[in-house]
């Protein structure tokens, strides 16, 4: 009797850990993996990943983390400007999250590279760079999942405030402090300081009045030709006819100009006016 | 003595040539259709001014509209710049007093033309301060008809910029007069002048920017006077009181950054006056000026550093942040296009001007620089602000040419000063033949700017928006008055306090033509209000029957261009209504859902269902599939999207058609009002049969 009550507390212990140790298995496997994703956040905020790495740590369950991942082609050999633009963009967004106080590993960013990782997009039927998907702890990611980039652009803030919509978890952007602004400013304050102190005893080049003609005369001409449009829109020099090969330097609508145009103007206004200012100063001086 | 009587002679004769060009060039638009005042905005002026006409001045100041904005309504009278009003007005009462009976319409209509005359003049005195007579009528005769300023002053576009712009050229005649005599009397003067221009329009800013940069610059360059002394303190002081008297700026001189650079420097004036006292009553030595000029520049450093950045900067992040704003195409950069369009060989000839100006400078020729170059930067950012680059590169240009053709038609021997001899160009006594060259093609230059500008204003700035034309191949015209047509059925044929919902747009229009009450208006102060209208137009019709009962909405207007290709109408702006509303109301309206899948916008079967049911889809396209246009395209083909619409059978449940206009091109709708009773829809009048509960349960027998 003492016999059998052993054997049936021994079989009941063991049969105990049976389903316990599936499900101890799993929470093993999970925490690995969150901890895997943590070591590799903490080296870089962005985590690169493969398509086995994909298949891992994003496809294949237990998953109590959501990840958004971006696909992109960054190889120079793609030529996707907006993809490096972006790209920028995705960095100061992880990294603002990763600096953050609300730190905590229930979202990670992550980011596939085509030429790394083109199963994955072959996978995901994806064939547009660069593309945000957001992947929930649970489920598949629905159409809201995808980020629209045509609709909202790829600023900081509007992909944090995707992020917050999705995820519920609220990113403070921060961009880092851009030094090169106060960096020229103040070289430029010193160099005119020891241009002063250099000269302090006859400061008559401040007063020659060609140099501040010449130098409002500059100013004009650059705004009257349309640098202030290529600063704001940006537009690339010249475009090349992709079926014909022929590069035209003009634009052909009137509502937008190319680089080398502003140039064009540029120079032909300086010929204008350097031939009235000439002919009509010989009479003044 | 002849000689000077010919000279006035001539020159006011050719001011009144002047004067006469730039009136009649900018007709054209009246001799085409009719004297009818253009666009939106200067629908709400001459609204305003005849409500000032008819009910006196202290009522106008006092105005709250309750006819706008409903149900908030407007305070006019402290949101308005009155000096439109008050000039049309005052105007309107003189020629009436002395029996000349002319409608209010026809002064607000002809107000803008009469005063580009005026612009002319004062744009002649100001030149002739800075260089001389000849250089003065040049300059009166170049913004007579420059199209940068025709553009904004054409007879029927009643609005301030019209009168803004002579203020403007006056005030700184005035200050540039003041400056040159030191006279509190030419300052008294310019003050004035500056009150009429705060009155007149929200670009006094620069005015109030500029000047004291001026006097700034001219302490920096060591060129303090007892004159600048006298005239920036008479005219800091009396222009910032009389500035306050309008209502609409208040105590903002006082309050705002951008009007604290002229405390600044009137400030750092008065400390300066100071010092140069103090130097003149004890002896010191020539590094005094260092000195000066030392804390001049720190205390500039410092005032600069105080004051926020300035109005273009400030718009560029308003444009990125407010989608209102940013919807506004006169907000975008200036291309070179632009430039070259509206100033012709001016722009490129004023930089010459610039030059001579530099070289040889004196205290106002720093202030025609500094406007320059303040000026060409403000145009270069924002295409609006080309107007106010306008004036100085006429300035600037009759400058140069002037210059030029002194050098070539002057009379060698009565010149006081023979051409020096260069060291590096020499210089001979220019033969007749180059002379004769020269000024041929200078001629022949101004004669080309002048067929331009004719050209511009009569294909470009010339239509008055509110009545279309369209020209067959023969040349005779088609034109479409569907607005009117609207706006008068409109007023006929709805009660008086009807109320009318439409984007904001057309809120002026309605209110001006069809003497209605409106929602939204062309003012946008109210974002919310204008999202709830979005909200209405891009949801399915029963929430937004909600929203326009909530708002007692009767009618509702729409633009709608497919029957003739109009691409200004209502469905091409609807992706902007969604997105103010999306601003305001995130989780109803998501802009993602107007969309296909594959991020297009689309009208015909493909389109997202959600815009196949939204509220504008279904009232711009009611009706239109059954309507085929010519035979090659099928039924419902809508020209302005080159599509065929989507959803053809459209059955409208709470609003029915009222009014369509000729070609379609504006749809008005009724509200229908809630009935009595709610009819039930066929599946909630059916009573489902109760299931009969048949119970399997057998009575136990007891008696086995």
């Amino acid at each position: 009797m003492f016999y059998k009550l052993l054997i049936v507390v021994f079989l009941a212990v063991s049969l105990q850990g049976a389903p316990a140790d599936g499900q101890k298995k799993k929470e093993t496997l999970l925490s690995e993996k969150v901890s895997q994703m943590m070591e590799w956040t903490s080296k870089r905020a962005v985590i690169r990943l493969n398509g086995e790495k994909f298949r891992r740590l994003i496809r294949a369950p237990p998953r109590n983390y959501s990840v958004i991942i971006m696909f992109t082609a960054l190889q120079p050999q793609r030529q996707c400007g907006v993809c490096k633009q972006a790209d920028e963009e995705y960095q100061i967004l992880a990294n603002s999250w990763r600096y953050s106080n609300a730190f905590t590993n229930r979202i990670f960013f992550a980011m596939v590279d085509f030429d790394e990782g083109s199963d994955v997009f072959q996978m995901l039927n994806m064939n547009s760079a660069p593309t945000f998907i957001n992947f929930p702890a649970k489920g598949k990611p629905k159409r809201a999942d995808t980020y629209e980039l045509q609709v909202r652009g790829f600023a900081a803030e509007q992909l944090a405030r995707w992020v917050a919509d999705r995820t519920d978890v609220h990113i403070r952007v921060i961009r880092p402090p851009n030094y090169a602004g106060p960096l020229m400013l103040g070289l430029l304050l010193a160099f005119i300081g020891s241009l002063a102190y250099v000269r302090r005893n006859n400061l008559e080049f401040l007063f020659n009045k060609n140099v501040w003609a010449f130098s409002a005369l500059c100013f004009v001409l650059i705004m009257t030709s349309g640098q202030m449009w290529n600063h704001i829109r940006g537009p690339p020099y010249a475009h090349k006819n992709p079926n014909t090969g022929q590069v035209s330097y003009i634009h052909g609508s009137s509502q937008a100009q190319f680089v080398a145009e502003t140039h064009i103007v540029l120079l032909f206004s300086i010929l204008h006016c350097s031939r009235i200012s000439h002919t009509a100063q010989l009479h003044t001086e | 003595a002849s000689v000077s009587g010919f000279l006035s002679l001539l020159s006011f004769t050719i001011l009144f040539l002047a004067w006469l060009a730039g009136f009649s060039s900018r007709l054209f638009a009246v001799i085409r259709f009719e004297s009818i005042i253009h666009e939106f905005d200067p629908w709400f002026n001459y609204r305003s001014t005849h409500h000032l006409s008819t009910n006196g001045f202290y009522e106008f100041l006092n105005w709250f509209d309750e006819r706008a904005w409903y149900p908030l309504g407007r305070i006019v009278g402290g949101t308005v710049y009155p000096g439109l009003m008050v000039t049309a007005g005052l105007i309107h009462y003189i020629l009436n007093l002395l029996h000349v009976t002319v409608h209010i319409r026809d002064v607000c209509v002809f107000l803008a033309p009469v005063f580009s005359g005026l612009t002319a003049v004062s744009t002649f005195l100001l030149t002739r301060e800075l260089w001389n007579q000849g250089a003065g009528l040049l300059a009166a005769c170049f913004i007579a008809i420059v199209p940068g300023y025709i553009s904004r002053s054409v007879a029927g576009s009643f609005d301030n910029e019209g009168i803004a712009i002579f203020a403007l050229q006056f005030t700184y005649y005035l200050w540039v007069k003041s400056v040159k005599t030191g006279s509190v009397f030419w300052t008294i003067g310019c003050c004035l002048s500056y009150f009429y221009m705060v009155s007149a329009w929200g670009g006094y800013v620069f005015i109030i920017n500029l000047i004291p940069l001026h006097v700034f610059v001219l302490l920096l360059m060591q060129r303090f006077s007892r004159r600048l002394y006298i005239a920036y303190s008479t005219f800091y002081i009396v222009g910032l009181v009389l500035s306050m008297q309008i209502p609409f700026v208040g105590f903002q001189p006082i309050r705002t950054s951008e009007h604290m650079a002229a405390a600044g420097v009137f400030a750092l004036l008065q400390a300066y006056a100071f010092l140069q006292y103090l130097k003149d009553r004890l002896t010191r030595q020539e590094f005094q000026t260092l000195f000066f000029l030392g804390v001049s520049l720190a205390a500039g450093v410092v005032f600069l550093t105080l004051t926020k950045p300035s109005l273009p900067p400030l718009l560029r992040y308003a444009k990125i942040h407010i989608p209102i704003i940013a919807s506004v195409s006169e907000h975008q950069p200036t291309t070179w296009v632009s430039f070259f369009f509206d100033l012709h060989i001016l722009v490129c000839t004023f930089p010459a001007g610039l030059w001579f100006c530099i070289k040889n400078i004196n205290d106002e020729r720093v202030f025609v620089a500094l406007y320059a170059i303040s000026a060409v930067y403000f145009a270069g950012v924002m295409v609006r602000l080309m107007l106010t680059l306008t004036p100085v590169v006429c300035m600037l240009s009759a400058i140069a040419f002037s210059s030029v053709f002194e050098h070539y038609l002057g009379d060698d021997m009565k010149r006081e000063n023979p051409i020096k001899q260069h060291p590096f160009y020499p210089v001979k006594n220019s033969s007749v033949y180059s002379k004769l060259i020269v000024t041929m093609l200078m001629l022949m230059l101004l004669m080309m700017f002048a067929v331009h500008c004719t050209w511009v204003t009569s294909n470009a700035y010339s239509s008055p928006s509110v009545v279309l034309a369209s020209y067959n191949h023969d040349g005779s015209r088609n034109i479409l008055d569907d607005f009117r047509e609207a706006y008068y059925w409109l007023r006929q044929n709805t009660d008086e306090h009807a109320r009318v919902m439409s984007w904001w747009d057309y809120g002026y229009q309605i209110a001006g033509m069809a003497n209605r009450t409106t929602l939204v208006d062309n003012n946008t102060w109210n974002n919310s209000h204008i999202a709830l209208v979005g909200k209405a137009m891009s949801s399915n019709e029963s929430a937004a029957y909600e929203i326009m009962k909530s708002l007692d909405v009767d009618y509702v207007l729409i633009i709608f261009g497919g029957v003739i290709g109009y691409s200004g109408d209502d469905i091409n702006k609807f992706l902007w209504m969604v997105r103010i509303a999306e601003g305001e109301h995130p989780k109803d309206i998501r802009e993602s859902d107007y969309f296909t899948p594959q991020g297009e916008f689309r009208v015909d079967k493909a389109g997202s269902p959600t815009l196949l049911n939204c509220l504008m889809y279904k009232m711009s396209y009611y009706r239109f599939g059954e309507m085929q246009l010519d035979f090659r395209t099928p039924p419902g083909f809508d020209r302005t999207r080159n599509a065929e619409i989507g959803n053809k059978d459209i059955r409208l449940k709470h609003l029915e058609e009222a009014f369509t206009s000729e070609h379609w091109l504006v749809r008005i709708y009724r509200v229908k009002k809630q009935e009595n009773r709610q009819a039930l829809d066929h599946k909630l009048r059916n009573i489902a049969a109760k299931q009969k509960y048949t119970s399997k349960k057998v009575l136990p027998s007891r008696f086995h």
